[in-house]
This record gives C-alpha cells, structure tokens and sequence, in this order.
C-alpha cells in the first residue's frame, strides 16, 4: 500500500526552479532515503509532501490524504523532523513535548512525554529553556515532539546531524525498529553510510530533478557502496582517491 | 549592511512593493505640499515647523530603540539567518562595533526610506507652489538634525535600560520633566530641547541668524555624538549564555485559563508563558504606556503651551488609546520566531486569533485604566461609560484590522505600501470621526452621541468581517519568516 505518492511536483521559487516533476512512490514499510547535494530540493520536496509549502504544480499524498487539499489533516497524521532544529525559544522540554502533545490531543500524555525525555536523556537538563540548550539537545526535543503521538509515517530532515555517536546509535535502533514494526520513514540525509545501512528504496535528485530512483540493492552496480551510486548518479567521477571529479557530462 | 537591511525588508513583501513604501512617503508630502497655502489660513508655518519636528524626533526615538535588547536583538531579530551584522560571533568584531555598525547603517537607512522621499515630495511641489529650493534644503538639513537628536537619545535610553532600570527611569523622568516644564512655563525653550527647530527657526524661511543656525546646527551634532559615544560604550556586552533554571509552567497555565479544552486554550496558554520568560511584558508596557503620556502631553501642550483651544475630552483619549493599543499587536509578534508551527496542525489564523485575544487581555486593563484616569482629572465622569465603549470597540478594531493586513508580520507588511494605504485609510477615516464628533459633545450632545454611536456600530461590524476575512487570507501561509 502506498503510504507516499507524489506526482510531477514541480515548485518554482521566483525564475528558480527547485523541483523538477518529481514523482515518487513510498510503501507502507519502507525506510526510504531521499539524497542529493545541497540546494538539489531535498527540503522543498519534504515541506511540500508534508503541507508545510504548496507545490506550484502537482499532485501529493501522504496516508491517503491529499497534502495539497488539506494540509493540516496531513500534519495531524505525520511526524516531522525539520532541517534545522527550531524548538519554541521560551519553552522547557517538558514544556514543549507538554505542548506538541495538547496541540495533537495525545492520550496519556505524561507516561508519553516521560518516555522520550528518558529515551533523548532530556531529563538531566529539565530545568533548561530551548534557547539555552545545545543544538544536539533541541535535535533530540525535535526528534521527541515528532514521535511523541506514535505516528505510522516519518519525514525526518536530516536527523542524525548535531547527535552524538551514542545517539546516532540510539536513533538508528530506533528507527530500525520502527520500520521493522510496520512504520514508514522518509528521510533526506548526507550521512551516506548510516543512510544505506536503513534504507531500502531512495531517490537521488539532483538540480530539482530525480536522476535515481527504486531499491538501494538494484540499484547498486558490482561492489559499489551508496556514495560511489550518490556520486556517480549526480554526474561526479570518484578517481580513486580523496578528491572526486565532476564528470563533463554534468 | 545597508544591502541586507534593504534585502531583509524587500524579503517580506517584495522588493518593488517595499520600494513603493517611499514613493507612497513622496506622494503624500506631495499632496500636502499642494495643499499647504489653504492649511496655512488656520495654521501658521511655524507650527507646521514645529510639529514636523516633533515627528522626526519621534521617528528618530522609534528607530534608535533596538539597544533595548542587546544581544537578544540579534538572536531574534535575525533568528537562523546570518547578517553581516551578527558578525562577533564569526569574526574578530565586537559587540559594541557592531552597534555602532547598527547605528551608522538605520541613520542612513531610514534617512533615505522617510526624509529623502519627503524631502523630495516638497521638491515636486516647488514649481507649483513657489516653495523655494533653498529652503526645502535647509528644512531637509534641519530634520535630519532633529532625527539624529531623537534616535541617539533613544539608543542611549534603550541602553541604558538594559544596564539600569532606575536610570533608565530618572532619564526618561528627566527628558519627560523639561518637556512639562517647557509646556508649562516655556522655559526651556523648544528650541534647546530639538536644537534641530532652533536651526530651523534661524533659517529661511523663519529667519537669517546665520550665526545663530551655525551653534545650532554645531549643537545637534555634539548632543547626537555624545549620546552615541555614550550608548557605545555602555552597551551590554553579553556573549556568555546565561543559562537559568526554570519550573515546567506551562501545565499550571493551561489548567488556570477559562477556556474549553483545546487548542485554543494550548496557544493561549503557551503565549502568555512566552510573555513571562520573554521580559516582553515589560517592554510592551513602556511602548504602550510612552506613547500615552506623549499623547496627554501633546494635547496638554496645545491647550495650554500653544495656547490653541480644542476640546480634547475623555472620549477623544479613549478612541486615541485604541489606536496606540495596536502596537502591541507588532510585539506579541516579535516575542519568538513561529517556524515550529509549521510542523502541527496549526494554522496562521488560528495563531493570529489567540494573539488578538492575548493582546486583549494584556492591553484592555491599562486602556481603562488610562481613560477612567483622565475622566477623574479633566472632570468629565459623566463621559466616562461612552469613554469606555469607543475606547474598547476602537481597541478591538485597530487590533483585528492589523491583524487582517498584516497577519502575524506586523512590522514587515506596514513598510507594504499597499498594506500601508489600507492601514492608512481605515485607521485614519474613523479616527478622524471620532475625534471630530468627541469634539462636539459639549455643544451638540444628542448628535454627537447618535454620530459616535454610528461611527462605533460600523466600526463593529467592519471588525466582525475583518475577523472572519482572517481565515480566508491567511490560511494558506507559512509559519515560516
């Protein structure tokens, strides 16, 4: 069952044309990684399947429910981890998780909001407001308000970054288990190595437009790890050494 | 620097909306400028004088206010971006270099965004008019004078408040008691208080004290200089984070407010949190409060100062304090960047709404407060129940109208001409009612009454369908800045 569809999505900021008729298809299940370099609409593309930005042409889905047309239905479905870590200034993590929670009618609350203060270890610095937190701390509080109402599907924007190895780990088990129990991640990453030890589908876009896409393991040519297909499906020649090239073809 | 403050401003609305905002400025001084020969049978030149300056030195007070805020200024004021300005975290500059950075950058900034285009507008007018060029120039000169009075004195006041609260107090105590003391008893002179109006008042066309022009001129840039130095060199440097211990309060919040369980009663809860740990309630509360004894003094000043006779009254404050009120609808929303909304189920109206009801909450009390104070003092008690109402219902209305036009970027969409124009036109129309028919109670009580109630019932249901107009004009937007 396709738990993601999107269809010639097309999102045009000024002359700036940041997707390309993307289309893609995500099953119930699957651990899908979406990559490509910076600036190729990695996030454009998450904050359009998620009702945070309207395509400027399109179709997009997300549970059955058309992202377009009822946006906020959507996000009441969804969780969402942002690029950027961006939690309430003046709130505790408690507070915030306290509030995520109200906003999203979450039963039994506080065995809830106790459960990832404990998993993100949030419970040392409770006292502390956001703005006075470390990025990795207001990472784990985003990662906790989007798993707090037990969603089936995940948009996470790059979430291992800011996190420690410990909780790189952490998540990662998390996550494994997640799908694992019939959840369904979407997740845009550069942390290639950890990415392809998840995933099992992906697309990789490049300037606004899919140039791979289906199972990681098809994918993949003789011996070739996700960074060499990443490389060579944005036009990048590795020679071998440290430094890769751009191919005259890109 | 400059080139970001005009992207960052040019960001919100669009460059060539944000482009018209001085050309709108042009148009309207224009406009006056045609207008001024028949202005000038009732009102002579000089006042005219005097209260141009009265604005460029209120301009300049609102401009220069931003060393209120520190460090915090950048933080939010900037949120995720990276400004050349917040360069002391990147690069070996210090903080109070970067406030003179700041400084440099809004003198000329809003210099070209207000006097330039006004300056300019009179200019259009001359040939038509028969103004001369020199003295357009020399007015220009003269208000840049009185600009750069008003904005060092503000930034060395918002300075001084982070450092000390008293002597933020005893100052604006002191600049609020020469300001009385020259209403009351005309010394000091206006001129020595704005020595930009004593150069003014030196030069064509007032008068040809070139000597006189030159101290004055001399002056404001010492005053300005030594108010600057000062602020640079008490401003709070705070690179250390101070980080404090704080109670999860935002539970006992939302079990205190006498709402239904909801959303709502969530967003509402969490503002006034936000307000609480902000310090934004204090500041508000000068912001609302200032202006409110700038406008009992100003008023006070014409009856008795200048001498001229208007029945400003009770209800008159009261549709006043309703118009000043909405500035602090433009802070709830500069207490927190908003982005993090756009991951719930949240929309931009429903957000909007609970800080119209949060501004209600904060702004209702001090309003009558204010008006059931001047009843008692002018001895108008008996105007004080249609006070209370015009006050309210205009409260009300300059809130839900701002809301309507600029959503939750206050500060952004009224630098949106055509935000501007509506603002403009909506706000002024039924001010300029009230005050007339407020005017009139003393003489024509019956009529002014009936006309007030007019004024107020249409005032209401414009407001009714400004608040429903919300949903369908801001549902589509991002939280996002």
């Amino acid at each position: 069952m396709a738990v993601i569809e999107g269809r010639d999505i097309v999102k045009v900021y000024g002359s700036m044309k940041a997707l390309d008729r993307v289309s893609l298809t995500v099953e119930a299940g699957d651990f899908y990684g979406f990559f490509g370099p910076n600036g190729a609409g990695k996030t454009t593309l998450i904050r359009i399947l998620t009702g945070q930005l309207m395509p400027t042409s399109g179709t997009a889905s997300v549970l059955g429910v058309d992202v377009v047309k009822e946006p906020m239905k959507a996000k009441e479905l969804i969780g969402i981890v942002p690029e950027v870590e961006s939690p309430p200034t003046y709130l505790t993590a408690y507070e915030y998780l306290y509030f995520v929670g109200k906003v999203r009618k979450v039963d039994r609350l506080e065995d809830r909001i106790g459960r990832w203060l404990d998993f993100f270890d949030l419970e040392e610095k409770k006292g502390t407001i956001c703005k006075d937190m470390s990025k990795g701390m207001r990472q784990k509080l985003m990662l906790a308000s989007a798993f707090l109402h037990d969603p089936k599907l995940l948009f996470l924007d790059e979430p291992f970054i800011n996190l420690d190895p410990i909780y790189q780990r952490t998540l990662r088990d998390y996550l494994e288990e997640f799908v694992a129990k019939g959840g369904t991640v979407f997740m845009a990453s550069h942390i290639l190595e950890i990415s392809e030890r998840l995933c099992n589908k992906l697309s990789i876009v490049n300037l606004g437009r899919v140039v791979a896409q289906g199972q990681i393991d098809e994918l993949l040519k003789d011996g070739e790890n996700l960074e060499r297909l990443f490389l060579r499906s944005v036009g990048i020649k590795a020679s071998g050494g440290d430094a890769p090239r751009r191919t005259s073809s890109s | 620097m400059l080139r970001e403050e005009f992207r960052t401003h040019s960001s919100y609305s669009g460059k060539s909306r944000f482009m018209s905002f001085p050309i709108f400025v042009f148009v309207m001084v224009f406009a006056s400028g045609l207008t001024l020969d028949t202005m000038l049978v009732t009102i002579p030149l000089e006042r005219f004088a005097t209260f141009a300056h009265l604005g460029a030195f209120l301009y300049g007070l609102s401009v220069g206010a931003f060393g209120i805020m520190g460090r915090e200024y950048l933080d939010r004021r900037y949120g995720r971006n990276n400004y050349l300005i917040a360069m002391p975290y990147l690069l070996p500059l210090s903080f109070r270099t970067t406030f003179l950075g700041i400084y440099l950058r809004d003198v000329v900034f809003y210099i070209v965004l207000m006097l330039v285009p006004a300056t300019l507008g009179l200019v259009a007018a001359a040939p038509l008019m028969g103004f001369s060029l020199v003295s357009i120039g020399l007015l220009f000169v003269a208000m840049v004078l009185t600009f750069l009075v008003g904005m060092s004195l503000s930034f060395l006041a918002s300075v001084v408040y982070i450092r000390n609260t008293r002597a933020f107090v005893a100052m604006t105590a002191a600049v609020a008691v020469l300001f009385l003391a020259h209403g009351a008893f005309g010394v000091p002179a206006l001129e020595a208080l704005m020595p930009g109006l004593g150069f003014q008042m030196s030069v064509r066309p007032f008068g040809h004290d070139t000597v006189a022009a030159y101290y004055y001129a001399l002056g404001c840039v010492g005053i300005s200089a030594v108010m600057t130095v000062l602020a640079y060199a008490l401003v709070q440097v705070r690179i250390s984070v101070q980080s404090k211990e704080h109670v999860d309060m935002l539970p006992s919040y939302y079990r205190r407010i006498r709402m239904s369980e909801g959303l709502g009663r969530t967003l509402m809860a969490k503002e006034l949190l936000d307000l609480r740990r902000s310090g934004v309630v204090a500041k508000m509360f000068f912001a609302f409060v200032l202006p409110l004894l700038f406008l009992s003094f100003t008023t006070w000043y014409v009856n008795y100062g200048l001498a001229i006779p208007v029945g400003f009254n009770a209800v008159f404050y009261a549709a006043m304090v309703g118009f000043v009120a909405v500035m602090m609808y433009n802070w709830l929303n500069n207490v927190d960047l908003a982005e993090y909304y756009s991951l719930l189920p949240v929309t931009v109206p429903q957000l909007v709404r609970i800080r119209i009801a949060v501004f209600l909450i904060l702004t209702v009390g001090i309003s009558a407060f204010f008006v059931v104070a001047i009843s008692i003092l002018n001895g108008e008690t008996e105007l004080l129940w249609l006070a209370l109402i015009v006050m309210f219902v205009t409260s009300l209305y300059m809130v839900v109208l701002t809301a309507y036009l600029t959503g939750l970027k206050t500060n952004s969409f009224l630098f949106d001409t055509s935000v501007l124009m509506k603002f403009t036109v909506l706000s002024f129309l039924p001010d300029l009612c009230l005050t007339i028919l407020s005017f009139s109670l003393l003489a024509a009580w019956t009529y002014a009454v009936i006309g007030i109630a007019l004024v107020l019932g249409s005032m209401a249901v414009t407001t009714r369908i400004l608040y429903k107009g919300i949903e369908t004009k801001w549902a589509r937007t991002s939280f996002e800045a």
